[in-house]
């Protein structure tokens, strides 16, 4: 008995590895030169791979689904087994694997197979067998294949750039201009199946709050402006007095938002919304993730206020007591990652709702990198310097920041 | 000033002003002069305008459609009435071979002012041989318009522009909205004849829809907006030419495209319309377009299964829904 490899074909001149869409036939299945046996996704079409010679289908096979090289062996074909051939009409043997299948995986286009025939309806039963076992294979899988998608789906698939084969079909299994809508407001998912195994952990409260608020900033054109800023002034002022170094920078950067009302202000379809009075959010780490409770007023303030506030803050974060109003509303936020001395530098995402955020570095020879994101709809380069250039004089002049 | 009248009023005015602006213009056909018309068209034309201009005929709509003909190319502006389209297949030669071609054939040395007015569609038990629509066989003459009114005030402007037209004109009624009532302005701007009107907005699905259709189909938009499907629903007014501009403006913007009509579906109206906006939208279609027709069969003279043969307010409903949310296409 000899055993020849399958393998993924060149569908075309680029094609480097393909997709197997399905198998059209299964394992035990004869197959004959030339005819179909699986489904393949090139870069370009699906088409069917056909049977080099005659034989038999025989696994392991590849998995419908995945991504393959070309050349991979994806199944084998051997010589036909002698007892697979039992005796008597070759159309009957023919229909029984057919037969299987659709008691296996019945689809609502399928006939109730449960059912007795009607006597008035022989006919229908008895041609159902005789059809050939591939066409049953096509209508019993729903999810072979491609699914259909109306030219204006197409369309606007292509129009917004997305790829009709990441899109989910309706319940009819046809792509149309909803299910494409529903693609683009749905980030795509990864291809999980292409990588090792894998167990999901759900998400938390909190994770789920990051990850949507993050998601919610993808519209914000956004960029960066750095600096090294003079840090050993302000941390021997803040040392000397027992206030904490990273309310004391959030602080200087009220002082100097004060200064720039537009870091203040934040992108609204109708207009830049200016705000009264700098509310810091301040980026906290928890074993859990990431808060951000917001300082309110923090320019006009006594820093012993802000320094109480801070604390009461803090204290619920640590113990997972905050309120939402003791967390949203923030006009502008600070990062801080200096307590780990490795980081030269970093950029943060501007969260919706501010106009920018700070990132502040670890420092090194009294002075720290800090990196300003900004919403370009409402900053512009020059103000960002401008803003750098003011909170720099305030470090430089901690008494200004720490009365 | 805006009143509400009946379609045959409307109709009657139209022609009692057209009579008394030009003095070629005169009316024939079987019953319109001393009876007024079987629907009342020509009610009261007789009397003001005399046997000379609102001519009784003959029961032979060949001759006295063939006369119509003659007139016209003597320089008349005539208007033949035939009872129904049904019968107007008598006076196939003189529509088909003579009015449309003349000015063709004489290389336009013949204008052809002819109006042939008509009811056709299926009405209150009057049988398969007074029940057709036929209006797909006027559509596929060129050389012929062919305009279908649905309203009292598209009765009275399309009715006015066809007498003063050159070309001849098959004006397509419909016995069931002769009376049926609604606004007639004499004083208002005709929008060209052939301009498809745009009867309700909507964003979800374009119906397309002509003479009493349009009707049922904005019963059925009403129907639809109850449950949050906005249907727009255009009627077409003239079914030669077609105004696709309308048609395919809206099918770009609602993606999904039905068409309804009274007649068969086999290659009708329908199917014409779908045609044309399939080319000219292809790439705007969210589902497949579809007709709601009637069925292929001769109109039964059952009542119930009269109106089992043509498009309902409920057939309409339950199709664009459908199509919009996706079930399998017949």
């Amino acid at each position: 008995m000899s055993r020849k490899p399958i393998t993924m074909p060149a569908l075309s001149d680029t094609m480097e590895s393909g997709r197997l869409v399905s198998w059209l036939k299964q394992p035990g299945d004869p197959v004959k030169k030339g005819e179909a046996i699986a489904e393949v996704e090139s870069d370009k079409a699906v088409l069917e791979l056909e049977a080099f010679e005659d034989g038999v289908l025989a696994g392991p096979l590849a998995e419908p689904g995945s991504e393959l090289p070309v050349g991979a062996v994806i199944g084998y074909l051997e010589d036909e087994k002698p007892e697979s051939i039992p005796a008597g009409d070759p159309a009957v043997t023919k229909g029984e694997p057919a037969a299987e299948k659709k008691a296996k995986a019945p689809s609502p286009a399928a006939p109730p197979t449960g059912q007795t025939p009607s006597p008035a309806e022989p006919a229908a039963s008895l041609r159902e067998p005789a059809l050939p076992p591939r066409l049953h294979d096509k209508t019993r899988k729903p999810g072979s294949g491609r699914p259909r998608i109306s030219p204006y789906a197409r369309a606007l698939a292509a129009e917004l750039g997305l790829d009709p084969a990441t899109i989910a079909p309706g319940a009819d299994g046809t792509i149309r201009s909803p299910q494409v809508v529903a693609a683009l407001l749905h980030a795509p998912e990864p291809d999980l199946d292409a990588g090792p195994a894998w167990r999901l952990e759900p998400l938390t409260p909190m994770q789920k709050a990051v990850a949507g608020g993050m998601s919610a900033t993808l519209h914000t054109p956004s960029f960066r402006v750095s600096a090294r800023l003079p840090l050993a002034p302000l941390k021997a002022a803040t040392h000397d007095r027992g206030f904490s170094l990273s309310l004391s920078l959030a602080r200087a950067c009220a002082l100097a938002v004060s200064e720039h009302p537009r870091l203040n202000a934040a992108y609204t379809r109708q207009g830049l919304a200016m705000r009264e009075q700098v509310d810091l959010g301040i980026a906290v780490d928890l074993p859990e993730g990431l808060v951000t409770p917001v300082v309110r007023d923090v320019a006009r303030r006594t820093m012993e206020e802000l320094q109480e506030e801070w604390k009461r803050l803090k204290q619920a974060a640590l113990e997972r007591r905050l309120q939402q109003k003791d967390y949203t509303g923030a006009t502008f936020f600070l990062s801080n990652l200096g307590t780990f001395s490795v980081v030269q530098r970093f950029d943060a995402i501007v969260p919706l709702g501010a106009a920018a955020i700070l990132a502040v570095g670890a420092e090194h020879d009294g002075a720290v990198e800090m990196t300003l994101t900004c919403d370009h709809r409402v900053v512009y380069g020059a103000d960002a310097a401008r803003f750098l250039q003011t909170l720099s004089e305030h470090l430089e002049n901690p008494e200004t920041i720490l009365t | 000033m805006t009143e509400e009248v009946f379609y045959w009023q409307a109709l009657n005015r139209a022609l009692d002003a057209e009579l008394a602006a030009d003095d070629a213009v005169f009316v024939l056909g079987e019953d319109v002069g001393l009876y007024g018309g079987s629907y009342r068209v020509t009610e009261g034309l007789y009397a003001k305008y005399g046997e000379w201009r609102v001519r009784d005929t003959p029961i032979s709509e060949g001759s006295f459609t063939g006369l119509g003909v003659g007139a016209a190319l003597a320089g008349m502006r005539p208007v033949v009435e035939i009872m129904t389209i049904n019968f107007s297949l008598l006076a196939l030669d003189a529509i088909v071979n003579m009015a449309a071609k003349v000015p063709f054939m004489s290389g336009g040395q013949f204008p052809m002012p002819l109006v042939v007015r008509m009811p056709g569609g299926v009405a209150k038990q009057l049988a398969a041989q007074h029940s057709q629509r036929l209006e797909q066989m006027y559509m596929n003459v060129p050389g012929l318009r062919l305009a279908v009114p649905s309203t009292p005030q598209d009765a009275w402007w399309q009715l006015r522009q066809a007498i003063r037209s050159d070309e001849p004109i098959v004006l397509l009624e419909h016995e069931l909205l002769y009376f049926s009532k609604g606004p007639l302005d004499v004083t208002a701007g005709a929008p060209p004849m052939h301009r498809a009107a745009v009867r309700r907005k909507g964003a979800d699905l374009t119906l397309v829809a002509w003479s009493r259709m349009v009707d049922l189909s904005l019963r059925a938009a009403g129907r639809l907006a109850e449950q949050g499907i906005e249907v727009e629903v255009i009627d077409l007014r003239s079914l030669r030419p077609i105004d696709w501009d309308t048609c395919a403006e809206s099918v770009q913007r609602t993606h999904n495209l039905l068409v309804v009509e009274e007649d068969s579906g086999f290659a009708g109206a329908g199917a014409e319309v779908v045609a044309t906006l399939g080319e000219r939208c292809f790439f705007d279609l969210d589902a497949p377009p579809r007709r709601l027709a009637a069925e292929e069969l001769p109109i039964p003279y059952n009542r119930n299964l009269e109106a089992a043969c043509i498009p309902t307010v409920s057939g309409i409903v339950q199709t664009v829904k459908e199509m919009l949310e996706g079930g399998e296409n017949p």
